[in-house]
């Protein structure tokens, strides 16, 4: 399936919290400033509904995405108010993939957890909420899983301050 | 003299009092069982152990010699590759590329350069791509060289490691020849390749083609069918194909578990939708031929296959090469449009996925890495209980992970 029909297929089957869908365009001739948007489509989804949304894409025959390849967080700019949740799914029978986006407002960073989906979210998850202080409520052991336990602030955060110093040995 | 050092007195040996239930013996011995307590002991291993193929640590939990649970540790190969890549120009973190999975840095050249150009929509010349895909299943092949050579130390094979080297030796010679360095080759660049391959090179890589088809039938009279290597692997760290598909599990650790399913031929890239029409390569599956679908033999024969099936990918490539560009219209300093794209490749080791963003500057705002140890190395918790402490090496080992890559 293309993207066009996978999102028709997600209208069609109510698939909980989509929102809307982002395809690639050109850039518009009129207005100087507009670049237009490159790359591949995604499907924005409220994220308090994502891990309802993967049972409903995994369980459904047509869509049967019943692998989750990637969990990851984005932060588009230090003035955003928004961090990005990316989910992408691939469907081991169709061989189509879909990308998957949701906002999580950098005030209230919390999302439900989707290990009860797929078994792949759970280290995922737990390399996101380091990197990016997203809080995956749900999971039964968030704990850090790249940097050391006891590091501060979340390195892949756009305001992100390097640390002057770690147990007393400078970085500078 | 401080307390640590002032004489104690050993512990007097406990008297033990023969019961009425114990047997006499003929001889008029008395027999009978002592009560045996055993507890929970638990072993460190790593991060600085050769069965962990780097630098990884797993807390593993024994009661005598069963294991009873496996706790993994990351991150001690940790390199900030995401950040950096928010940082450097496009081009200037091709080499970073190489250092993830430092065993097969073509394909991680290849990933990253596929979902930049994903974005900028160029188009890449015919003879690039046929190079791209030769230099990549190269690569493969010295890949999957490694992680069998080295599965059989892990299992105390010595021997096959010594054969396996000699070939890889020669596959590391012929990248040198093609773009100087033997290990960390940033050859595949974003828009082609960035050298033509020297007079002569083609030649040679047909040489090895046929010198590797001989030599393949060593590996498996040596290692793969040996009884004790067998013995070892066969119906240890069963994998079940729901189980591999929940845990995201991509590659041969798969494919071992019978799942038919590789990116080269259900998601093409490249000239992978031509190879796969012209029915140029099978898809190797693990069949359970020495015990389980998805036991570790599997998974080691899937691998040991998988590198005769890029021989014939090399040799489609060989036929088909012809003169040409091996760059498309680059500009020196590359700008990438405004967007967002994830491109997933089969890696030796599974699927490798760059999901890149960019705000139309010089610099990515956006590099993610979804390296397929990471994700591979998460079934481990689940496997190791209930195996033998011994068997719990032969199980990691046979996951074949690169820590480069988990820990980025």
């Amino acid at each position: 399936m293309d993207f066009n029909s996978i999102h028709q297929r997600l209208l069609a089957i109510n698939a909980p919290g989509v929102l809307s869908a982002d395809t690639p365009r050109a850039a518009d001739p009129e207005d100087k400033a507009d670049k237009g948007r490159a790359g591949e489509a995604f499907v924005l989804i409220d994220r308090s509904e994502a891990l309802n949304f993967l049972l409903a894409v995994r369980d459904d025959a047509e869509l049967a995405f019943d692998m989750l390849v990637d969990l990851t967080g984005t932060d588009p700019d230090a003035e955003d108010e928004d961090l990005w949740l990316n989910l992408h799914l691939l469907s081991l029978a169709h061989g189509h993939r879909l990308a998957v986006k949701a906002m999580v407002p950098k005030a209230n960073a919390v999302v439900p957890s989707m290990v009860a989906a797929h078994m792949a979210a759970h280290y995922h998850e737990r390399e996101c909420s380091e990197m990016f202080g997203i809080h995956f409520e749900g999971n039964p052991d968030l704990r850090n899983i790249l940097l050391p336990d006891d590091w501060i602030g979340f390195p892949l955060r756009k305001d992100y301050e390097f640390p002057k110093e770690y147990h007393g040995v400078s970085c500078e | 003299m401080s307390e640590m050092n002032a004489p104690t007195e050993l512990p007097k040996p406990k008297t033990v009092e023969i019961p009425e239930t114990a047997r006499t013996l003929p001889s008029g011995e008395r027999e009978f069982m002592l009560d045996v307590s055993t507890s929970d002991l638990e072993i460190n291993m790593g991060p600085q152990h050769p069965a962990t193929h780097g630098v990884m640590r797993i807390l593993i939990r024994t009661d005598g010699e069963v294991v009873t649970g496996g706790q993994v540790h990351l991150g001690y190969l940790h390199r900030c590759a995401e950040k950096i890549g928010e940082n450097v120009e496009w081009l200037q973190y091709l080499p970073y590329t190489d250092r993830y999975d430092y065993l097969s840095a073509m394909n991680n050249n290849l990933g990253y350069s596929l979902a930049v150009e994903a974005v900028m929509g160029v188009e890449i010349p015919r003879r690039a791509t046929i190079l791209r895909t030769l230099c990549a299943e190269l690569n493969r092949i010295g890949s999957h060289l490694v992680a069998f050579g080295t599965y059989g130390l892990d299992i105390g094979a010595f021997t096959p490691f010594f054969y396996c080297f000699r070939e890889r030796e020669w596959m590391m010679a012929l990248f040198e020849k093609i773009c100087g360095a033997r290990l960390t080759y940033s050859y595949i660049r974003i828009g082609g390749v960035f050298n033509d391959a020297p007079v002569g090179w083609l030649k040679e890589v047909e040489r090895f083609c046929d010198v590797f088809e001989e030599k393949w039938q060593e590996y498996y009279d040596l290692l793969a069918v040996n009884h004790i290597f067998v013995k070892r692997t066969a119906d240890i760290g069963v994998i079940s194909p729901e189980m591999a598909v929940d845990y995201g599990l991509t590659g041969p650790m798969l494919r071992g578990s019978g799942v038919d399913f590789d990116l080269r031929r259900d998601v093409p890239y490249m000239a992978y939708d031509e190879i796969c029409k012209a029915g140029v390569f099978d898809i190797p599956l693990g069949t359970g031929e020495k015990g389980t679908v998805g036991d570790c033999w599997d998974r080691v024969y899937v691998r040991l296959q998988e590198m005769m099936e890029s021989i014939k990918i090399i040799r489609w490539c060989l036929g088909v090469i012809e003169d040409g560009p091996v760059i498309g219209d680059i500009p020196k300093v590359i700008k990438v449009p405004p967007g967002e794209a994830y491109v997933g490749i089969e890696n030796p080791r599974g699927e490798l996925g760059h999901y890149i963003l960019s705000d139309g500057g010089k610099v990515a705002r956006r590099c993610r890495v979804r390296g397929p140890s990471f994700c591979n190395v998460a079934v481990l918790e689940q496997l190791l209980p209930g195996t033998f402490l011994a068997d719990s090496v032969a199980i990691i080992g046979s996951t074949d992970v690169v820590i480069g890559e988990t820990d980025r």
